[in-house]
């Protein structure tokens, strides 16, 4: 005899797993540190790829006079703005990816714990029969 | 108002049955238009101009996630702007790049936006893009519409700065990446924009998830009027050029697709609207209920009745001759409905000599007439071996049996063909 509400349940579950789901039960495998720790790795090996692409555009496009200041310009000024630059950039953007990180994180998981529950009472209504 | 409703609701009802082949064939659709504007924008490369290939790529991204669009997408720009020049090829890979390692991460699932607005904008109605975003997506949205503008302006940097970096020589490397890299820089109409467009999906958003009545209508319509707003603002700081009246005409047809959208989405009654207050041991609601508009959508179903068997335990001959049309019904199904009448009536007349029900069961009265309409009877009385009824006990006469009769509804889908 088929069970309605079970039936609801499980499709609305399955659709679950199909969509979102996929995804957060991915988040859910990690502890919250594990998590986050690889994502802002992530992020700062992206926002240093992302820095070194515009440092060569910036190099590129202002090339001619870069080379015509190379021999009278302070190289260590230079190289310190640079990298105060970089550090600016990958502080910066591995900053916000925490933020989002911890975000998704806590929304994966409420998300999760709203699931397992429908999956407890997915078992009631089974036990029930 | 209904007739729309319906509408929505066959639309729906399409959609759910045609799910599997509908979508393939709406990304078909839509990366095959998206490949051949772009084709039809840049198209420096002839090879990637054939029909075939756009084809062979469209259909390819029909079966694949939306993001292999927009990977296709980039990867035929980016194989035009080679074909103009291996330099500005590299400046736009460079900026894809960017863009996939900075903002994608955030919002992966937001493929199909980055895939439209810089289609909306080379047909001139980008106001669109903010308003439906807000209105569909999250705030999060707004980054994917920043990367969709920055691809539609770097593809028109290019066509832009084409026919200079034609007249360069190979030798001229630095030159062709400055030329292009300038004109994306200081085109300030892209920062406009962008700012514009950011600003109106968060405006957007933030109403139309407000509790007030009718929240969709004033988001998008504050929306539109900011959007409009900051560009005008724009245009007098930077003099980007905005036609005010492109921008006007642009606005209200966002509202009109907005509106559209809104009818699939969020089509509610604010004129029923229930407000409700209770209490637990720990907080005060406050519920604002508001309905949904919805219709059903009335479906035609056709029962074919093809056969019934009886089982007649004893005293066949006196049943079949009373009931003949209980037993032998494959044959009543071949005469005419006068006939059949008739004999329903025969049946009704007998059922009252015998004084006891015959026909029992949780049939509905317009089952009964519909069946009544199909055997040509009147409905009333009448002896119909279809009613869905499980067991009943008929007395003709003297004669006791057990009738069973079948089923002829959901459960017993061999009687009949359900068509809608």
């Amino acid at each position: 005899m088929l069970n309605e509400e079970r039936v609801i349940l499980m499709t609305r579950m399955a659709s679950y797993e199909m969509g979102e789901g996929r995804e957060n039960v991915k988040i859910g495998n990690y502890f919250r540190s594990d998590y986050i720790a690889i994502q802002v790795i992530k992020a700062v090996i992206s926002a240093s790829i992302v820095f070194a692409i515009v440092f060569s555009l910036y190099i590129s496009y202002n090339f001619e006079e870069f080379m015509r200041q190379l021999y009278e310009m302070d190289l260590l000024a230079f190289g310190r703005n640079v990298l105060f630059w970089f550090a600016g950039t990958v502080l910066g953007y591995g900053v916000l990816a925490y933020v989002a990180c911890s975000w998704r994180y806590a929304k994966a998981r409420k998300s999760l714990k709203h699931y397992y529950q429908n999956l407890k009472k997915l078992n009631s209504l089974y036990n029930e029969m | 108002m209904t007739v729309l409703l319906e509408m929505k609701e066959r639309l729906k009802l399409i959609y759910s049955k045609g799910e599997p082949f509908l979508l393939p064939l709406v990304k078909f659709l839509l990366a095959f238009i998206t490949f051949n504007t772009l084709n039809g924008r840049i198209g420096y490369m002839t090879q990637l101009n054939n029909v075939a290939v756009v084809l062979i790529v469209a259909l390819t991204c029909s079966f694949l996630p939306v993001g292999a669009m927009v990977f296709f997408a980039a990867v035929f720009s980016l194989v035009h702007m080679y074909t103009l020049s291996m330099e500005v090829a590299l400046v736009g890979g460079c900026v894809y790049l960017v863009m996939y390692l900075l903002f994608f991460r955030f919002s992966p699932g937001d493929s199909l936006v980055v895939v439209l607005t810089p289609l909306m904008c080379l047909w001139k109605i980008p106001y669109v893009v903010p308003i439906v975003v807000g209105l569909l997506c999250g705030p999060a949205s707004a980054v994917s519409v920043g990367c969709g503008v920055v691809v539609y302006y770097l593809v028109e940097a290019v066509i832009g700065s084409a026919s200079n970096i034609n007249t360069m020589g190979d030798e001229e490397i630095v030159g062709k990446i400055r030329i292009v890299i300038e004109a994306l820089v200081s085109d300030k109409a892209m920062l406009v924009v962008i700012a514009a467009f950011a600003v109106t999906i968060l405006v957007v958003y933030f109403l139309r998830r407000m509790s007030i009545d009718y929240s969709w209508t004033i988001a998008m319509i504050a929306g539109v009027m900011i959007n409009v707003v900051i560009l005008l603002i724009g245009d007098l700081l930077y003099d980007i050029n905005i036609s005010v009246g492109g921008a006007l005409l642009g606005s209200l047809l966002a509202i009109v697709i907005a509106k559209i959208v809104e009818f699939f989405r969020f089509c509610v009654d604010y004129s029923r609207v229930e407000k409700v207050q209770f209490e637990d041991d720990e907080y005060y609601y406050y519920v604002k209920a508001v309905p949904k508009m919805a219709v059903s959508v009335s479906t035609k179903t056709v029962k074919k009745i093809n056969s019934q068997q009886t089982r007649a335990a004893g005293g066949r001959g006196s049943a079949s001759r009373h009931t003949g049309r209980i037993n032998q019904p494959a044959r009543s199904e071949e005469r005419n409905g006068a006939d059949r009448g008739a004999a329903g009536e025969r049946g009704a007349s007998r059922r009252a000599v015998s004084g006891e029900r015959v026909s029992t069961g949780r049939d509905t009265a317009g089952e009964r007439q519909t069946m009544a309409r199909g055997r040509g009877g009147t409905g009333r009385g009448q002896r119909n071996p279809a009613y869905p009824q499980s067991r009943s006990n008929v007395t003709i006469g003297s004669t006791v049996r057990q009738d069973t009769v079948r089923n002829v509804r959901e459960d017993a889908p061999e009687d009949f063909e359900e068509l809608f």
